[in-house]
């Protein structure tokens, strides 16, 4: 368990050494020129040239590459092309937030898919599961923006009892977690479903019945804890999708966060924050990644990675 | 035929498979069945609830919003399509290829496709907006280039497994070199996985196409598209909520098909899928 864990995180060094490698190939090599990236699309010559002075760009490739890694290993990621503030200062505040709101609707969605996919499960065929499966099939198929702006139309502008974006006091966090939880739960539901089918099939679960035992302790005990391993899979995979997901939720919100710090960069063409935010995200999600493995590993003894 | 018969059978299948079908219609013919112009700005006329005249209203520019739903159907198919297509044609030849000659191309090709699948396809298709620059050949690119490591990791495990048999191995022994197993013996087992996988596809796409539209990193206005309509009528939600109606409902549609139409095709293909419902 010790080797297992030491491996995967000493696997990370060479894995954060590509990502930053990518994102320096990313805007250096493939678009052809950085300093007209930045610059814009109707920018004069001499705009251009002061950016690609101002960067390096006018150096060898190889040149600005070390000169980048070396900068980022001492945990300098540049300053932003407008507000000049180091990246870093911008980037790891909203990492929490980002991470907070992930976090609260995967935590939502867990309950709400294990509640319903078990109940759906123990009323299999009969119209309780009929509801919650066509509830969850339209969850599945409603976008994210779509069920937020909804949240924000009804609780917020209609009824007036939620805001409508910003993250101050614990009615800020009511829409978002709710419309980025509400659809991992309709996937999740969906899933917990079939697993708990899967496992009341099973014929310990006929035996039980046979002894007596009340159906809820069938279902909840016999069943789920059969039926447990695939969940843990799928809700490790789940919160990888709510990160995702995160992105689309924050910035319908204005949730302060690291998606949409990221997309405003792009947007703003804020090259340096676009590089930090995309650094930092994607090492959430192999730390993510490593977390949940090392997890199966627990849950599951009879797994071994090498 | 043999298989169109057996799709039929699912009732649900069937009416999901007209709703798209007559979507997949309405994309191809949008130029001809608009009401009005697309993208005529009359600013006197902006803001319009729903009417006879105009079914979604109009936006803030005047623009007819049942014109501007029946076009970016059009916009969200022609999208859509192309990244399927481009996540096969990459996909697929390379998954066929490592998966037949093994070795370290195969390794090496399969840890870039697990790293690849630890993120999620929307945070892929921003990266790959972030450097191709936000348009509509942007959303194509970021998308199948997002999928493409489903499409090789498929494409690799059915020739893993065809390569294995008899008639592959007289194949060689006749003396035929790899090109010729790859097209002759191996690329007729992989087109149903390979189609299956691309109807589940489709409604992820549509998602996360009008995902990127909706914050700004997909089709560009004027075009009008689901996802960008809907972050522009974010903006008008107290005085105009009726602008959500019509590409909220559109964009549900199209995905709750092409979801159905998906999970029929999947359990008309391996029917071991259904018997476990």
């Amino acid at each position: 368990m010790l080797r297992l864990i030491v491996n995967r995180i000493l696997f990370m060094i060479p894995a954060g050494l590509l990502l930053l490698t990518f994102l320096f190939a990313l805007f250096h090599i493939i678009p052809g020129d950085p300093a007209h990236l930045l610059a814009g699309d109707n920018a004069t010559l001499e705009v251009i040239q002061s950016i690609e002075k101002e960067y390096g760009f006018d150096q060898p490739v190889h040149v600005q590459y070390m000169k980048y890694m070396a900068k980022v290993l001492q945990g300098d990621f540049g300053v932003s092309n407008y507000t000049r503030d180091p990246v870093t200062d911008s980037v790891i505040p909203r990492i929490y937030n980002t991470f907070l709101l992930a976090v609260l609707s995967m935590l939502f969605a867990m309950i709400m898919s294990l509640v319903l996919g078990c109940t759906s499960a123990m009323y299999w065929n009969r119209p309780l599961d009929r509801i919650v499966t066509v509830f969850s099939l339209i969850g599945i198929c409603t976008p994210v923006f779509v069920t937020g702006i909804l949240g924000i139309y009804f609780f917020s502008i209609y009824l007036d009892w939620l805001p409508i974006g910003g993250m101050a006091t614990w009615q800020h966090f009511v829409l978002p977690v709710i419309t980025l939880g509400t659809y991992q739960a309709a996937i999740l539901t969906r899933m917990v479903r079939s697993c708990m089918v899967d496992a009341l099939g099973k014929d310990f679960i006929t035996t039980a019945r046979a002894k007596g035992v009340s159906e809820f302790v069938v279902v909840f005990k016999h069943a789920l804890r059969n039926a447990l391993l695939p969940i843990v899979t799928l809700f490790g995979l789940g919160l990888g999708h709510t990160l995702g997901g995160s992105v689309v939720t924050e910035s319908i919100f204005n949730w302060p966060g690291l998606g949409r710090l990221m997309v405003q960069s792009i947007l703003t063409r804020d090259l340096p924050i676009t590089q930090g935010a995309l650094f930092f995200f994607a090492m959430i999600f192999i730390i993510v990644n490593l977390v949940v493995d090392i997890i199966y590993a627990w849950v599951d003894p009879r797994i071994k990675y090498d | 035929m043999e298989f169109l018969r057996r799709y039929c059978r699912d009732r649900m299948g069937v009416f999901f498979g007209l709703i798209l079908l007559f979507l997949y219609v309405v994309a191809l013919t949008a130029q001809w069945i608009t009401p009005s112009d697309p993208f005529k700005i009359n600013l006197r006329a902006g803001f319009e609830p729903p009417s006879a005249e105009h079914w979604f209203g109009t936006d803030q520019f005047g623009r007819d919003m049942l014109s501007r739903v029946i076009l970016a159907t059009q916009v969200t198919a022609k999208v859509t399509g192309l990244a399927i297509l481009f996540a096969l044609i990459s996909g697929v030849p390379i998954g066929m290829f490592v998966g037949y000659r093994g070795g370290w191309i195969e390794s090496v090709v399969m840890r870039m496709t697990d790293m690849l699948l630890i993120f999620p396809t929307i945070m892929l298709a921003i990266v790959v907006v972030a450097v191709a620059g936000a348009s509509e050949n942007g959303v194509i690119l970021a998308l199948g280039l997002s999928q493409f490591p489903q499409f090789i990791r498929i494409a690799r495990g059915v020739t893993l497994s065809v390569k294995e048999e008899l008639y592959v191995e007289a194949s060689i022994a006749a003396g035929s070199g790899w090109f010729h197993i790859l097209v002759h013996h191996i690329w007729p087992n992989i087109a149903t996985p390979i189609i299956v996988q691309a109807t589940l596809t489709l409604p992820v796409f549509v998602l996360n196409a009008s995902a990127l539209s909706y914050l700004g990193l997909g089709v560009q206005p004027p075009t009008p598209e689901w996802g960008q309509m809907l972050n522009e009528a974010k903006d008008f939600l107290l005085p105009s909520p009726y602008l959500i109606v019509g590409p909220a409902i559109a964009l549900f549609l199209f995905v709750l098909s092409a979801n159905m139409v998906g999970d029929t095709f999947q359990e008309t293909l391996n029917p071991k899928l259904k018997k476990r419902k």
